[in-house]
């Protein structure tokens, strides 16, 4: 049986470098210059900017990035994020129905997929691949909303998406949710970090969410700079912050002094 | 100067408020930390803008807003929710909530919705 080829197309491929080659699209596999990557063994798919330039990253065993000219890169994005290895579930879905707790009302519900690997979840319909990676799931629960001006029990998921919370709700028979809930729960609980943080800590994550400075959380904990610092160490140590800013903390050298006597006594 | 009453049951969130508000040059009327006191303190403090928390003991945001209307039909309130709970939002709106925003708060958004609301 021949393979049909959907599309040949020219691309580059990074190794060390930008490498000119071809991709051949067919049926069941890409085939990347001499490299042939059978659909069904893609593990997972992201689309990364490399350099300033919107680049393909699959996931195969190792990664591959490769990138295609601008007119066909969302053409070749869906193809492969319809034909990835994954658990995939008819549903309807609205993603980003709400971004930081204000509700988008540009989003609709779509009749499409929802699609789950071992690192990300994917909502597939014609117009729409969104891949929501595993390690940004904040939970899941069942809840009811208005579906088609109908109340339905829904499954929400809250993530985030570029440092806001999001939530993005699923609508399918009931077995069916059911069963992808505790599927999601099951694969979150595997990524959830295993950490315990104590309630201060947990203050501290919550006021760098509300975007609150170093003093300002200084004076709501109650605690002493020193002390902060070592929450914050903790709290990078854990994966859950990353350092943006380091500090400087001086004191003034005998000239210094000498300078502030002479300010003062101008 | 808007002056805003906060009314939340935890310390901490009540601390968080006032550091996003007063940082972005609000007056804090008050705090109260139930919506009994929520409803008491409104009446004694006539504050422009109350920032209300959904789930507290004693006397629910909810009712505290139904109690707070009854008195002034013009107040404003906005009302704190947690993700999720989307349906609250509606009835609160339904009973004359101005707004909503959602925990975990960013002050941006806060800010903004106060300000909206107050009409600055």
């Amino acid at each position: 049986m021949t393979n049909k080829v959907h599309l040949r197309t020219p691309v580059k491929i990074y190794t060390e470098g930008w490498v000119d080659t071809e991709l051949v699209i067919t049926d069941d596999s890409l085939i990347i210059g001499k490299q042939k990557i059978s659909l069904g063994e893609i593990e997972d798919l992201e689309d990364i900017d490399v350099n300033g330039v919107s680049c393909i990253q699959i996931k195969k065993d190792s990664k591959i990035i490769i990138q295609l000219p601008g007119n066909i890169h969302q053409q070749v994005f869906r193809y492969i994020a319809f034909n990835l290895k994954a658990d995939k579930f008819a549903v309807y879905f609205l993603p980003s129905a709400t971004v930081g707790g204000v509700v988008s009302s540009a989003m609709q519900w779509e009749k499409g997929y929802f699609s789950v690997t071992d690192e990300g979840l994917w909502f597939l319909s014609s117009k729409n691949q969104q891949r929501i990676p595993v390690e940004n799931l904040g939970s899941i629960k069942k809840d009811t909303r208005e579906v088609g001006g109908k109340q339905k029990v829904v499954l929400v998921l809250s993530h985030v998406e570029k440092s806001n919370v999001v939530t993005s709700l699923i609508f399918c028979p009931e077995s069916t949710l059911e069963m992808l809930e505790n599927y999601l729960q099951r694969l979150f609980d595997k990524h959830k970090p295993s950490i315990n943080l104590s309630e201060n800590e947990k203050q501290i994550l919550t006021l760098i969410y509300s975007g609150l400075d170093f003093a300002s959380i200084e004076n709501i904990i109650g605690i002493s700079t020193d002390e902060l610092n070592k929450y914050y160490d903790r709290l990078v140590d854990a994966g859950l912050a990353k350092v943006v800013k380091i500090r400087k903390e001086v004191e003034l050298s005998p000239r210094g002094v000498s300078m502030v006597d002479k300010i003062s006594k101008r | 100067m808007t002056r805003v009453l906060i009314v939340d049951d935890t310390a901490f969130m009540r601390k968080l408020l006032k550091n996003i508000l007063f940082g972005a040059g609000f007056d804090i009327a008050g705090e109260a930390e139930n919506g009994k006191q929520a409803v008491e303190l409104y009446q004694k403090l006539r504050p422009d803008v109350v920032t209300m928390d959904v789930v507290m003991p004693e006397m629910t945001g909810l009712d505290a807003l139904k109690q707070i209307k009854s008195v002034d039909k013009d107040a404003k309130i906005v009302m704190c929710t947690a993700i999720g709970q989307e349906q609250i939002v509606k009835t609160a709106i339904k009973l004359g909530a101005r707004g909503y925003i959602i925990k975990p708060f960013q002050a941006p958004k806060v800010i903004e919705e106060i300000k909206k609301v107050v009409g600055a």
